[in-house]
């Protein structure tokens, strides 16, 4: 017997992050979907297209329209805020990121942490916000618009520099936590101006990566802070925290978030096993291997696993490679359709 | 393909006709940067762009027009954006680096034929192609002097094989999997061959660009 579609892509994203029952397993990235592809199709170009509200929200819908996922992610980058407090850019061509010189940082301690007074008019805050109430009016009702601000220990690499703000972390603690609750505020300033866009969800990337630091730093310096952040910010929020993080799921999974955007070096059954229902669990597709290299048949498998695992919704681990092949992207919605037809076909149909 | 003027189609469409994507170049630079794919559907590969600006239509029959000078392959009749190999395979791997240079060159970009000098010797490699078996087989040459010419060549023979997806026959010949002749992509890949460690490393900077992971973001050791 075929499945049947009852829901919107919104109403289906915002269910499968309120861990309510889905027609259909969400394709949803919390994360870049955009490629340089999509904008020679809508003539919206990097990177301008992170500068200007119009051109932003011209390349975000492709990700409904064209790939046929289930919400918008306009925020394509993760320097927008940095951008408006003054740190210095690197603003690269079409095909590459545009990135924070975090070589040259521009703040030193607590002391220095403020926030303009135009930090929501500046044009690199305002073509994320503008665009996202251009998208809620033209997509709005059908599919979920997900904003994204920056978490305090993604901003404080930007603002102090990787290693600066790692050797703080070490030699001064306390000094360290001043830093991230003046942070914080950016972080919640700039959500809840995308809330008041439009944005169904926020990302909320903050890059306690375990390339970087160990899981009892996620603790002591990030739990409580990111139950802070699901408390004010009054829209579901979707941690992202790129590289491998098993060793902190149980702690992330008790942050009060509705979801954790995972990537593709943690295995998704132990992923799902550890978060235990306390936390959504959204990817975790790999990009350089997968997405970037391969084909549409290796795709379907890595979604098939994520699926067989109960993920809750499907996406890419991160902000995909600029130069993916489309037919990678198109495949994932496909596969998890295909998923969904083969367990309702065999009578094997879980409730998600 | 598609001209300006036409309604535009859902890229699911315009894919399901064009096939499987083997390689995009991000960025032309001899066209207002757009992006250039070389999809491959039954035996055909169609020089395509999403790109709608005025300049594209053109520039698509410009890059097959190199592919064929370039890569000896065939023009498909009737067409501006389609070629195929005349051996009917396709040789995947070396299509990677035929489409660089027929993107990244000057379209007037006309292929040396004349041996390749070593960058590590005074050797200059090139190579003699017979018959023999029902297939074509190519031998490295080396002219000039140098202590190792020997494993110089074993090592351009390797490149081939790499980049060019060929069968080792001995020490130092080769042949395409075809068995066929494929003179052009053999003096485009000998540069390519002689400097495979070099080539790699650009490969992977190239693979890298616009990526977006813990290493390039700088949120991981160096």
């Amino acid at each position: 017997m075929p499945f049947v579609e009852t829901m919107t892509p919104r109403e289906r994203v915002l269910a499968a992050l309120a861990r309510k029952p889905v027609d259909l397993t969400p394709v949803s990235s919390p994360t870049n979907v955009a490629t340089v592809d999509l904008m020679d199709l809508v003539d919206s170009y990097f990177p301008e297209a992170n500068r200007d509200p119009e051109l932003n929200a011209r390349l975000a819908a492709t990700g409904y329209t064209e790939l046929g996922f289930d919400s918008i992610m306009p925020y394509f980058t993760i320097i927008q805020e940095s951008s408006a407090l003054g740190c210095e850019m690197q603003w690269e061509g079409k095909d590459n990121w545009p990135t924070v010189r975090m070589s040259r940082p521009i703040w030193k301690g607590p002391q220095d942490i403020k926030i303009p007074r135009n930090f929501l008019e500046h044009r690199d805050t305002k073509a994320i916000t503008g665009s996202i109430e251009i998208l809620k009016k033209l997509y709005g009702k059908e599919v979920a618009i997900i904003g994204k601000t920056m978490g305090p220990w993604t901003l404080g690499y930007h603002v102090f520099g990787v290693e600066g703000f790692l050797l703080m972390s070490i030699d001064d603690p306390a000094r360290t936590m001043e830093c991230m609750h003046k942070l914080k505020e950016i972080s919640v300033l700039y959500g809840e101006a995308q809330i008041a866009a439009g944005a169904d969800a926020l990302t909320f990337p903050d890059h306690a990566t375990g390339d970087l630091v160990s899981g009892e730093y996620y603790k002591r310096f990030l739990l409580e802070l990111h139950q802070e952040m699901a408390e004010r910010l009054k829209v579901p929020l979707i941690l992202h925290i790129c590289g491998f993080t098993l060793d902190r799921l149980d702690y992330i999974a008790q942050n009060r978030m509705a979801a954790f955007h995972f990537d593709s070096k943690n295995d998704p059954a132990k992923a799902v096993q550890i978060a235990g229902g306390r936390i959504g669990l959204v990817g975790n597709i790999n990009n350089p291997l997968t997405l970037y290299a391969r084909g549409p048949e290796e795709v379907r498998a890595e979604v098939f696993r994520c699926m067989d695992a109960g993920v809750n919704m499907i996406a890419p681990e991160c902000a995909v490679p600029l130069a993916t092949k489309l037919e990678n992207l198109l495949e994932i919605p496909r596969a998890v359709r295909a998923w969904h037809q083969q367990h309702a076909s065999n009578g094997s149909a879980k409730k998600r | 393909m598609t001209t300006p003027a036409t309604k535009p189609e859902r890229i699911s469409s315009v894919l399901a006709k064009l096939g499987q994507c083997i390689e995009l170049v991000p960025s032309d630079p001899l066209c207002q940067s757009i992006t250039v794919g070389l999809y491959e559907k039954e035996g055909i590969l169609t020089v395509w762009t999403f790109s709608k600006k005025e300049a594209a239509f053109l520039r698509m029959s410009q890059i097959r027009a190199q592919l064929i000078a370039l890569g000896g392959l065939t023009a498909v009749p009737r067409t501006t954006n389609k070629v195929n190999f005349p051996c009917g395979y396709i040789h995947t791997r070396p299509l990677k680096f035929l489409m660089m240079q027929a993107v990244e060159k000057p379209p007037d970009y006309v292929l040396p034929t004349s041996p390749v000098k070593d960058l590590k010797s005074d050797l200059r490699f090139g190579f003699t192609v017979e018959q023999r078996d029902g297939q074509w087989v190519y031998k490295v040459t080396a002219e000039g002097q140098a202590p190792n010419a020997e494993a110089r060549v074993r090592g351009v023979v390797a490149g081939l094989g790499r980049y060019g997806e060929m069968e080792k026959v001995s020490e130092t010949e080769i042949a395409f999997v075809c068995g066929e002749r494929h003179d052009k992509l053999v003096w485009l890949l000998l540069p390519f061959a002689r400097n495979v460690s070099s080539v790699e490393d650009l490969l992977e900077a190239a693979a890298l660009r616009g990526q977006m992971t813990t290493g390039t973001l700088g949120f991981a050791p160096n």
